[in-house]
């Protein structure tokens, strides 16, 4: 078990919450409302987590913005739409727990914190064209503008992702169509959007609720009374000071994932990713805890997939950074194996697009479509749309592989140049008859979400116009989802489904209780907010 | 706004040990921040390749300089553009004798983004520029300290 009563307390609080991302801060701010003494401690040099490092897009059914907005929504819908997504591996009591308190989360912290959103009207449903989907609005999130100054020296402090300007999502933020000016404004007066904004509205929510947090500070053992109850953390500095602190009414677990950890995501995810798209520091800290505190885990195979890419040429926090690569779904472009063949739907969602990856071929007894998979587009595409970091009119960057002809980038990639001539042969085909009978492209929400949807005139492009470019695709993820197994409190449960008393936990730190989906934009955040928000209030209840 | 920077420093040598070691660009070029190498291609032209450090990201970036003037003992004039990325500017060194043992040592530089994303990045670049001078002109400064045995 875990280590013994210390017998004497370094610091002694109700609540503590490991991590200052979304999951952590609303935990933190429901615990505290409901009368706790708070504290919140992060590992690293900087807070707000993955949340900070994202859009910042909370997915909640039935919120009052989306009434406000004019968009309906009902309650048998989004429970639906969740079962659908998650292929019955999620219980259905903690899909019903999601839709029916979402909201009044929501409503809460618009009511008594400056947590703030927008209903982004022109940024439907990933799956708007599925038949259980929401097909009129979004139940997306979309942080407000918030002025950072407002915190003060934690200001600095909130992680930034370096590619994603200060813009709501509507206005581009995250899918292109950007305006720079009013970019560098905002930079200039320190506004923030998307996940900074998320973050430093709900710090600036426990700051005047009085949570105190320590930065550099991260939680190593859960300390276990002899009643196998969570009653207190060893922590430790970044200079290796030990603190024991009590945790009378119970410890939070919301300190990310486990994809920063080699060893865990060998032993628990289908592929060993290479590129998570996430700042370093998402360890596996909660998930240890939390097993070697006998808690029983789920959905543990599954992450937010994403295909990374890569521009060389930026570094974050002294690794290349693996990036949020955007054109994969345009015309005039194909993703193919090391044979150079289609294997999937390339606009699909980023969570599904990888799990093509996973395909297992049991006679020539390999994964075909291992990472990296290869990105063939040609002029046309370079011409007309963002590529990774590349702008259109501006020249290829050398890390961008170019040939005069397929055959030359095939041999240059080390693809199949047979194969790759003869698919691209065969998509300009289809291309001609505006249909690709093979994997639909042209036929989804996703593959031009913002633009009216998937169409042949969207998404059905010929690669004719050299030169001919390709760019890698590798396994990256958003995080991870699985984790310890939470109840409708955000109790962290043992095998026998008991609760774990005085240990919590939410966000990537726990299995997601939604089971292997990702709804749309804000399907990570979501669920994260509520279940920390429902973990904080039932820790300072108890 | 163009991102720009000048940083001067009064140095405890004469003019000419200053010029003897600026006006070669292999004595200083390892001192420029993030520098990873650079390749000298004539009297007038070179190309460089740097890691800027924009505190919340790093970003590798290729150069072309090329010299424009050489004002011997007191000046040498540059213009700079981007290979990898798009951006263009030029700087200068300005050395100017307070007396023979003293000089006025000024290192000045200035960066302009253009296309899509020029005025983000020049955002960016307001602060980067203004302190890479400073660094490069103090580095500078240091090592002709070093090498010349001021104490």
């Amino acid at each position: 078990m875990s280590s013994s009563i210390p017998t004497h307390w370094d610091k002694e609080v109700d609540v503590i919450v490991l991590g200052t991302g979304g999951a952590a801060l609303t935990a933190a701010v429901a615990a505290s409302e409901s009368g706790a003494n708070v504290l919140v401690l992060e590992k690293t040099h900087q807070i707000g987590g993955t949340t900070a490092f994202s859009g910042g897009v909370p997915w909640i059914p039935l919120n009052h913005y989306m009434k406000e907005a004019g968009f309906e929504d009902n309650r048998e819908d989004a429970i639906n739409y969740i079962k659908r997504l998650a292929l019955g591996r999620a219980d259905d009591h903690m899909i019903e727990t999601f839709v029916d308190k979402g909201h009044e989360v929501i409503r809460f912290l618009h009511d008594h914190t400056p947590v703030k959103f927008v209903t982004p009207k022109s940024y439907p449903e990933y799956y708007a064209r599925m038949d259980e989907a929401l097909k009129h609005g979004t139940r997306s999130l979309d942080p407000a503008p918030y002025d950072l100054n407002e915190i003060g020296e934690w200001g600095p402090l909130v992680r930034q992702n370096p590619l994603f300007p200060p813009l709501t999502l509507e206005e581009g933020g995250a899918v292109g169509g950007i305006d720079f000016q009013v970019v560098a404004e905002r930079m200039q007066n320190n506004i923030v959007t998307m996940g900074r904004s998320l973050i430093a509205s709900l710090f600036k929510a426990c700051l005047d609720r009085g949570v105190e947090t320590l930065i550099e500070t991260a939680g190593k053992e859960l300390i276990i009374n002899e009643d196998g109850q969570v009653v207190g953390l060893i922590a430790e500095t970044k200079v290796g000071e030990v603190l024991r602190i009590a945790a009378r009414k119970g410890v939070v677990l919301a300190s990310g994932g486990f994809e920063w950890n080699k060893q865990l995501v060998r032993a628990f995810l289908k592929a060993e990713f290479t590129h998570p798209v996430t700042p370093p520091g998402n360890e596996g800290d909660a998930l240890m805890m939390a097993m070697k505190a006998g808690a029983a885990l789920e959905n543990m195979s599954e992450a937010w997939w994403y295909p990374a890419m890569v521009d060389p040429t930026f570094e974050y926090e002294d690794n290349v950074m693996a990036q949020l690569g955007s054109g994969r779904m345009g015309p005039n472009s194909i993703v193919v194996n090391k044979y150079g063949r289609r294997f999937v739907h390339e606009g699909t969602t980023y969570n599904d697009m990888p799990r093509s990856f996973f395909n297992y071929d049991p006679v020539k007894i390999e994964f075909p479509n291992e990472a990296p998979v290869w990105m063939i587009f040609d002029q046309q595409l370079k011409d007309s749309q963002l590529i990774v970091t590349m702008t259109p009119g501006d020249p290829a960057p050398e890390w961008v592989d170019q040939a005069d002809s397929i055959r030359e980038l095939a041999e240059k990639i080390g693809v199949d140049p047979d194969g790759l001539e003869d698919e691209v042969r065969k998509w300009n085909e289809y291309c001609e008859q505006g249909v690709d009978p093979d994997f639909h492209r042209g036929t989804i929400q996703f593959e031009a979400l913002t633009n009216g949807g998937g169409s042949p005139a969207n998404n059905l492009g010929k690669i004719e116009k050299g030169p001919f470019y390709a760019l890698p695709i590798y396994l990256g993820a958003l995080g991870t989802n699985g984790g310890p197994k939470i109840n409708e409190n955000g109790q962290v449960v043992n095998f026998r489904g008991e609760p774990i008393k005085g240990l919590y936990a939410a966000g990537n730190a726990s299995g997601n209780p939604l089971g292997p989906i990702y709804p749309s934009a804000g399907g990570t955040i979501g669920p994260a907010m509520v279940f920390g928000f429902l973990a904080g209030q039932h820790a300072a209840n108890s | 706004m163009m991102p720009q920077g000048t940083h001067t420093v009064d140095v405890p040598l004469d003019i000419q040990t200053i010029w003897n070691f600026v006006h070669d660009m292999n004595n200083w070029a390892p001192l420029v921040p993030g520098y990873i190498e650079h390749e000298i291609l004539s009297d007038r032209r070179s190309t460089w390749a740097f890691k800027g450090d924009l505190g919340f990201m790093k970003k590798t970036v290729k150069l072309q300089i090329d010299i424009q003037e050489w004002n011997e003992p007191s000046e040498v004039t540059f213009d700079l553009k981007g290979l990898s990325d798009n951006f263009k500017g030029g700087g200068y060194f300005r050395a100017e004798a307070i007396d023979d043992k003293t000089t006025k040592m000024s290192g000045h530089l200035d960066i302009t983004a253009g296309g899509m994303m020029g005025a983000m990045v020049n955002q960016i670049l307001t602060k980067f520029v203004p302190q890479t001078a400073e660094e490069l002109t103090e580095a500078i400064v240091e090592k002709l300290l070093e090498i010349n045995l001021v104490k």
